[in-house]
């Protein structure tokens, strides 16, 4: 096979795998991007569910339970820790996810955007998702940073309240919007 | 009658098939740019028929015309393809200003990367242009597509199946056109099959896509307030950022107990 061959069969098979994996990421995203998506994303949150996981891992309660304990109740409890701090560190990526969700949403929606803002966002993503997936590695090989994990949930958490009310703000503004433009449009079909 | 001819027919058929369903669909409208590259492509195809059939497929006239032509309608495609882009993303101002800028760069990336890996021949110039300019749409599809995923802007089916139809016809003739440039004299008559079939199965796709008539404007989606991004976004990276800066302190050593 000759070079030029390589040169170009490369690129086009990378781009007819991506294509393809675009294609199938497109398909169920119809009218995704909405002043509705915006609000349904805030409707949930995972923080409730952090402040108890904050509190199971903390490393008072385990110095304080530990020597109390027999061996195979501690060994136990290790187990339970770690199952604890996996799902913990799962649910810290479903809000990380939340707030690019939303942050995206914002700039398709936006009429004026930045470029700085929207790389800079880009790598920040590559790099979370980078020492995500390496923390998650440590933890499941028993290897568990508590203290720094819970000041990691209070940030999510202040941001999440912050911009939920953002959000309402913003969806009650469309609503609005929404109301002036559906009443003309009223007017028009019945203009009596 | 050989294969040739009978693809040449089917080719036929289907191109004016489909500008009849353009025009009767009233989606000449909504996709002008596409009409006209259907209408180019008849055009090249009925010269071209009365060229092979009274100077012969080997004659100069027929060599200049065939490649000639084929340059007004790659740019009646590349034509094409951005008005697909432009339908897709434009109506959300924000990240279209931004999306053109970076699909214009990736073209300009991609075509100088085909011009530097091309064959330096002065009678393989042409086609490397080609080659060229079709790499670069099958990426601006990607980059596209990408956007469209990235930002959650809906795509309509029926500019996913034309998007289709353009990505497979560019891909294929990159790949096609690299085969001819290596074995040009054995491959020269499979070339020109391969390259008709692909055609059709682009121009079959975008008979199904425009099968019904299209609205001629996209979707308006809701935009926000001007100032929501400046306020919001900015705010929400530097979160992003001491999210960041928080996940590197687990790595410290002296959390290391469970």
């Amino acid at each position: 096979m000759s070079l030029s061959l390589l040169l170009f069969l490369g690129p086009v098979v990378i781009l007819l795998l991506l294509f393809v994996w675009l294609l199938r990421k497109s398909n169920g995203q119809v009218g995704a991007a909405s002043v509705g998506s915006l609000e349904e994303e805030f409707g949930g949150s995972h923080v409730t569910f952090l402040r108890q996981a904050r509190q199971a891992l903390s490393k008072e309660d385990y110095d304080f339970v530990s020597g109390k304990i027999p061996r195979e109740m501690q060994r136990r409890m290790r187990q339970e820790r770690k199952r604890i701090a996996l799902s913990y560190l799962l649910a810290l990526r479903g809000e990380f996810h939340k707030l690019l969700r939303t942050a995206r949403v914002i700039a398709a929606l936006s009429p004026e955007i930045t470029g700085v803002q929207e790389l800079e966002r880009l790598r920040l993503t590559a790099i979370f998702l980078l020492r995500y997936r390496i923390l998650w590695i440590s933890l499941r090989a028993g290897f568990a940073p508590l203290p720094q994990i819970s000041n990691l949930s209070n940030l999510l958490s202040g941001l999440s309240v912050r911009l939920e009310a953002a959000m309402k703000e913003l969806g009650e503004r469309a609503a609005q919007v929404t109301e002036i433009v559906s009443s003309d449009h009223r007017r028009r079909i019945h203009p009596v | 009658m050989d294969l040739d001819r009978w693809l040449w027919a089917v080719t036929f058929i289907l191109d004016a098939g489909l500008i009849f369903l353009l025009l009767v669909r009233r989606n000449h409208r909504a996709f002008p740019f596409f009409f006209a590259y259907m209408l180019l492509n008849l055009i090249q195809g009925v010269a071209l028929i009365a060229i092979y059939r009274f100077w012969g497929f080997s004659s100069s006239l027929a060599m200049k015309v065939g490649w000639g032509s084929q340059g007004l309608v790659t740019a009646g495609r590349a034509l094409a393809v951005a008005e697909i882009c432009h339908r897709i993303l434009a109506e959300f101002r924000g990240i279209w200003r931004l999306a053109w800028r970076l699909l214009v760069g990736a073209i300009t990336l991609v075509a100088l990367y085909a011009g530097a890996v091309s064959q330096g021949k002065w009678q393989f110039a042409i086609l490397n242009l080609d080659r060229g300019l079709e790499l670069a749409m099958a990426t601006a599809l990607v980059f596209l597509f990408l956007f469209a995923v990235y930002y959650e802007v809906p795509v309509e089916s029926t500019l996913r199946t034309l998007s289709i139809g353009f990505f497979l016809f560019s891909s294929f003739r990159v790949l096609n056109d690299t085969i001819l440039e290596r074995w040009l004299r054995q491959y020269a008559t499979v070339w020109s099959l391969l390259g008709s079939l692909a055609f059709i199965v682009s121009l079959a796709l975008w008979n199904w896509a425009l099968r019904q008539a299209q609205p001629k404007k996209t979707f308006k989606p809701e935009l926000l307030p001007q100032g929501s991004y400046r306020e919001l976004v900015p705010e929400m990276n530097e979160r992003l950022k001491k999210l960041n800066e928080q996940l590197s302190y687990l790595w410290r050593p002296e959390g290391k107990n469970i």
